[in-house]
């Protein structure tokens, strides 16, 4: 029992780690008032990347810096195309995902079922790790967990809640006629922390091929980058809500892994709907319940909204 | 004098259509320079493509069986675009409708022409209890119908791989991945294309004329137009959400119901094949109007007629996703681009007095 739930734990954590990268990054997006629905496509990308990077080079570190990097560039053509040129951001996300899903399937067709031959390996904490049922969990895992879900919303919440800049980008996202009538650079910010978001999607591509699911395959990211666009409404565009949120379908996705292991009376591909149903109750149950959550929880009031200087 | 470009607020159709030609040439084009880069004759390529499609029999008769599917789900996106809702679910909703129409084929014996429309019934309303929970959502608590629509895609193709590796696989032959063949199938018209491809087209004709010409379809122009405006003028916004809303997932799954019954003949995983996704592209080309889903699932249809033709050229079929994806991108830039004019501002120069006042 104890072993299961360590197991279950530690599960949790690698999953939920993919989907908290990838809900930080479009934290990053949301709150400068872009929807980036193209997250699927950047962490498909960012997972071939990295698989092709680590069977050239068996650096992890290099797998995930170039996954990261992918992400980017594709956020960046996004970028230029809803904040620079001001398309229609549905439109645009939804080809990053058609793109990135079509095209990581296209360069990564010789690497289909190649094991990734680095992936990030455990680093112990001494003494903590030793901990009964967490310490494993929590102490005992690979340097990239620590970040995810430490240093970066820790470093996120820092710079948007308690400096100055952090408080230009949220205005950006809110009132962006407002911000530029105060001098901000709205275009510079908008484009910037898109491009951020999408390398941290990237990231959360590579995070996968790299620890959890070490091996590529179309289709591999399966749905998780909107599941993570999803935790952003859930989250309430926090970082460290995101955070939390991402750990909680971590749990579901080990929900899942044990019963198959356990072999409960449930079919497989039950247990697999499981963080989808999940997520979609997940933003349907609280609003209904809670009414006040639509306030508490609301968006940036300029979210999806191009920002043309001359029309107001 | 100095040249700007301003920002129209509106742009005329024909300047519209001229921008998205040449996105879709532009997208065509980076297309063909990959191609190129990557070792293959282009033309070699355009020529096989053109004789696969509109160049031979067989051609013409694969572009109907894309365009059955296409026209459906293309509509059923455009229907709820018409409201200012994204059915992004058009895929989900075409495997419930596929699993509907199973269910009846494969367990409920009788003469084929009462099978068929209990199939499409059942598949329509499969489909339609597919999308009721994210309308129910999106109508009376606005929760975003993008994600809860997109994320039903994955339930619905798992509960299909399911099936058909599970309870309902073929103890005939013992093909693992499918069901048994069903026992009655949609006739066929053409060579291989069936009834549902006119079906499909006359009701792409009847939703043009329901949105356009009817109470209804105005009042759902205006509820996607202005919410509020629309319920200050009495029209119950959340009930013609709702309505669009299942009227977009039975589309979806007719389509569902077509390719199962007409063309593939049996329940297997994968079988929606991206027709949801791309009803998406599909219904972008076509702005809203349901007439212009003819000739955006053409193109759509032309499209994936191609990437046939590429896959036998050693390159994936996801190859044609990316392209369609390049396709949607470029259209979306252009769409913008086309707004802007260029203006020549003048400086105001003063004019000689005299001259303004010896005008009459």
């Amino acid at each position: 029992m104890i072993d299961l739930l360590t197991g279950m734990l530690s599960t949790a954590i690698l999953a939920g780690g993919v989907l908290a990268l990838a809900a930080l990054g479009e934290v990053l997006a949301e709150r400068v008032g872009v929807t980036n629905l193209g997250v699927e496509g950047l962490m498909s990308m960012g997972a071939v990347v990295a698989i092709i990077t680590v069977v050239a080079t068996p650096n992890p570190w290099l797998g995930l810096l170039a996954a990261t990097l992918a992400g980017a560039a594709g956020g960046m053509a996004f970028a230029f195309a809803t904040v620079i040129v001001r398309a229609n951001q549905v439109l645009c996300g939804l080809a990053v995902t058609f793109l990135g899903l079509g095209l990581s399937a296209s360069i990564g067709h010789d690497y289909a079922g190649v094991p990734s031959p680095a992936t990030f390996g455990r680093v112990p904490v001494p003494g903590l790790s030793a901990l009964p049922v967490i310490g494993p969990a929590f102490f005992g895992q690979n340097v990239p967990v620590y970040l995810i879900y430490l240093v970066l919303p820790a470093a996120a919440h820092w710079v948007m809640f308690h400096t100055r800049h952090g408080l230009a980008m949220r205005a950006v996202g809110e009132n962006p006629a407002a911000a530029d009538a105060a001098g901000l650079p709205v275009t510079a910010l908008r484009f910037w922390y898109v491009t951020l978001g999408a390398g941290l999607a990237g990231a959360a591509g590579g995070y996968l091929t790299l620890t959890y699911v070490p091996v590529w395959s179309e289709g591999l990211v399966a749905g998780r980058g909107w599941i993570a666009l999803a935790l952003v409404i859930f989250a309430g565009y926090r970082p460290f809500g995101a955070t939390l949120s991402g750990l909680l379908f971590g749990l579901i996705t080990a929900l899942s892994f044990v019963g198959q292991a356990r072999n409960w009376p449930i079919a497989p591909a039950f247990l697999n709907m499981l963080p989808y149903l999940g997520t979609i109750a997940f933003i349907i149950v609280p609003v209904v319940v809670w009414h006040r959550m639509r306030r508490i929880m609301a968006a940036p009031a300029a979210l999806g909204v191009p920002y043309h200087r001359d029309v107001r | 004098m100095a040249g700007t470009l301003q920002r129209q607020p509106t742009v005329t159709p024909a300047r519209r259509l001229a921008w998205r030609a040449g996105a879709v040439v532009t997208a065509l084009a980076i297309t063909t320079l990959f191609l190129a880069l990557s070792g293959r004759d282009p033309r070699l390529l355009a020529d096989l493509v053109v004789r696969s499609t509109v160049g031979s029999r067989f051609g013409l008769e694969d572009l109907a069986l894309f365009l059955t599917p296409l026209l459906l789900t293309g509509a059923a996106v455009t229907v709820t675009g018409r409201i200012g809702v994204w059915n992004i679910g058009a895929e989900g909703q075409f495997y419930a409708g596929a699993i509907g129409a199973t269910a009846i084929g494969l367990f409920l014996p009788g003469p084929s022409w009462l099978l068929l429309p209990l199939m499409a019934a059942s598949g329509i309303a499969c489909g339609m209890g597919w999308i009721l929970v994210p309308a129910l959502a999106r109508a009376y608590a606005g929760v975003n119908e993008i994600i809860t629509t997109l994320l039903l895609n994955f339930v619905a193709g798992l509960l299909t791989t399911y099936l058909a590796v599970g309870p309902w696989h073929d103890r005939v032959t013992g093909a693992l991945a499918s069901t048994g063949r069903l026992p009655v199938r949609i006739p066929e018209i053409w060579g291989v294309v069936h009834w549902g491809f006119p079906i499909a087209l006359a009701i792409v004709l009847g939703l043009a004329w329901l949105t356009t010409r009817t109470r209804w379809g105005y009042q759902i122009t205006i509820g996607g137009a202005n919410e509020q405006a629309a319920r200050y003028a009495g029209i119950p916004v959340r009930a013609r959400i709702l309505g669009v809303m299942l009227l977009s997932g039975g589309l979806a799954a007719l389509a569902g119901m077509f390719e199962v019954a007409g063309t593939v003949h049996r329940l297997q995983g994968g079988l929606a094949n991206n027709f949801g996704y791309f009803g998406i592209v599909v219904a972008v080309l076509a702005r809203g109007s349901c007439l212009n889903v003819l000739p955006a699932a053409l193109l759509m249809a032309f499209i994936l007629n191609a990437g046939i033709v590429l896959q036998t050229q050693q390159l994936t079929s996801s190859a044609v996703l990316a392209i369609t994806g390049l396709v949607l991108f470029m259209i979306a830039i252009a769409d913008e681009l086309a707004h802007y004019r260029p203006v020549t501002i003048r400086p105001v120069t003063p004019r000689p007095a005299t001259s303004a006042e010896a005008r009459p």
